[in-house]
């Protein structure tokens, strides 16, 4: 099956798997966010971080032990 | 009185502890001060001169004892619950008294009124507001900068001399920027941050001192650290330069006034420049922005989405909305590009004392348009701004603005300096050594409403 990022399929059915009302002007809106944000989220899952063990809890304080 | 108002905070600080300067005099003068220049600024967004002449007559000695300050927005004083420049906050919030309140009033410092704020602390030109937008000093139709709009523009309108900011994707830095102004943003989880509604479950998010120069930003730095931040030497400063686009896709005279700067203080401290390779940092600004995102909903529910404020802006509802959309295989990744980049920072911070680039890419964009004009194209001031501030805040590392020029149409230029886990005195005597450098040229130029003084609005 092939997935769709546009969003006026993604936006909506998101929202209303959520529960959550938008009227047109809202998704328009929204719209324009997730072609702003989604290229850049779609980025963030693709860089290589295999290897990186995330830290728990990690003291933000200071350096990474 | 109005020329001890026009003083910086630590001389301020200092007039009054040598008896030269009265500080009920003083205050009186900021109140009138705020009340005439406000109305064309909108940084003020409450004042309350009963409760600030009560914190006066109750003023312990301390380093800012009688010393006028604006609080952002962002925390609860003990006579009024923070909005968040927002029609309404998803958190129940009351009158209480904050971290950052209880140290300037253990210091002797006096919170003379409330700064506006970019809505939800949102964005980073302070363009939005439920009170209006903030307007810039240099030029009231530019932003001043987000989202602690109100501090900055306040700041460098000189109702006061010294503002207290919050910090979670470069909100102290920008309008420190945009308005002419030095900012610190610490060290994670060294500054007062208690009764920031996000301040259980923010990683992100810090208080720092907005104010004319670094050494009033030590002063009132120290004040919500806790802790003195010591004058040291910034002799040999090793200086790292990214040739990325952080420094790159930046206006031409952005480039050119960091370029000249970062020679100063090179030249000024003896030190060295090195040019030095940290990638991933587009990634690293989308981790940060996913993190905070992801923090700044906790609690909500979906449906408490669709029972929204009236007032709330129709960006700020359609920005909690989509928020709920970003997947939760991001905010995984987002923690595991924490720990890379915290990892290259450590590694690069035993090469390098400091690492320079642009603040923001480009000089403020008018309210009504905020857009910047870079060598790649039109962008949006908010997606270009964050891409070289987010770092600090995924990483924890400390950061400060400095002013290092003005551009052809007169707004503000400036220079981010980052530093280790802890280098926040570095960062302020590498900014003092810069000063020094460009003969305090930058922190001492300000804005024409700055030197405006009607006599009849004086009562001094």
């Amino acid at each position: 099956m092939a997935g769709s990022t546009d969003p006026d399929d993604f936006v909506p059915a998101g929202l209303a798997a959520l529960g959550i009302e938008a009227d047109e002007a809202e998704l328009a809106l929204i719209g324009g966010l997730h072609q702003v944000f989604w290229p850049a989220i779609l980025d963030l899952l693709a860089l290589d971080t295999k290897g990186v063990e995330p830290e728990r809890c990690p003291d933000l304080s200071a350096a990474p032990r | 009185m109005s020329e001890a108002l026009d003083l910086g905070l630590r001389a301020q600080a200092a007039a009054i502890a040598a008896g030269e300067a009265d500080p009920a005099q003083l205050l009186e003068a900021a109140l009138a001060r705020i009340e005439q220049r406000n109305p064309t600024l909108n940084a003020v967004v409450e004042t309350f001169p009963e409760r600030s002449r009560e914190m006066l007559a109750a003023a312990p000695p301390g380093p800012l004892h009688g010393v006028p300050i604006v609080v952002k927005d962002e925390w609860p004083l003990p006579w009024r619950a923070q909005r968040f420049g927002a029609a309404e906050l998803h958190v129940k919030t009351e009158p209480a008294e904050s971290g950052p309140y209880r140290a300037l009033r253990d210091a002797g410092a006096v919170v003379v009124g409330v700064g506006n704020m970019h809505e939800l602390g949102a964005g980073s030109t302070g363009n939005t507001s439920w009170y209006g937008p903030a307007r810039n000093p240099w030029d009231t139709a530019r932003c001043p900068g987000g989202s602690s709009s109100g501090p900055a523009s306040a700041v460098a309108a000189r109702l006061v001399a010294g503002a207290v900011g919050a910090d979670g994707l470069g909100s102290v830095r920008f309008p420190a920027a945009y308005c002419g102004l030095t900012g610190l943003k610490p060290t994670f989880g060294r500054a007062a941050m208690d009764g920031h509604h996000m301040a259980p479950v923010t990683t992100l998010i810090v208080s720092g001192p907005l104010c004319a120069d670094a050494a009033d930003c030590r002063l009132l730095g120290s004040v919500l650290f806790g802790e003195e931040l010591t004058t040291g030497d910034a002799a040999g400063l090793r200086i790292g330069v990214v040739r990325d686009a952080v420094s790159e896709d930046v206006a031409p005279e952005v480039r050119e006034a960091c370029e000249a700067a970062i020679e100063a203080l090179r030249a000024e401290t003896g030190g060295e420049v090195v040019e030095v390779e940290l990638a991933d940092l587009e990634a690293a600004a989308v981790a940060a922005i996913v993190t905070i995102n992801g923090e700044s909903t906790t609690g909500i529910a979906p449906a408490d989405l669709n029972d929204l404020h009236p007032e709330l802006s129709p960006l700020a509802r359609a920005s909690l909305k989509y928020r709920m959309l970003v997947p939760g295989a991001a905010a995984v990744q987002a923690g595991r590009v924490r720990t890379l980049m915290r990892e290259r920072l450590a590694a690069l911070f035993e090469r390098v004392d400091v690492l320079a680039w642009p603040t923001v890419p480009a000089p403020a964009p008018p309210l009504e348009a905020p857009l910047v004009e870079l060598p790649s194209g039109t962008a949006l001031a908010d997606k270009a701004n964050v891409r070289g501030a987010a770092l600090a805040n995924l990483t924890g590392t400390p950061a400060i603005s400095v002013p290092v020029g003005l551009s052809g149409e007169g707004l503000p230029l400036a220079l981010q300096l980052a530093a280790g886990w802890g280098g926040d005195a570095l960062l302020l005597d590498a900014a003092e050594a810069l000063e020094r450098a460009n003969g305090r040229r930058w922190v001492d130029s300000r804005p024409a409403v700055a030197e405006s003084e009607p006599a009849a609005a004086d009562p001094a």
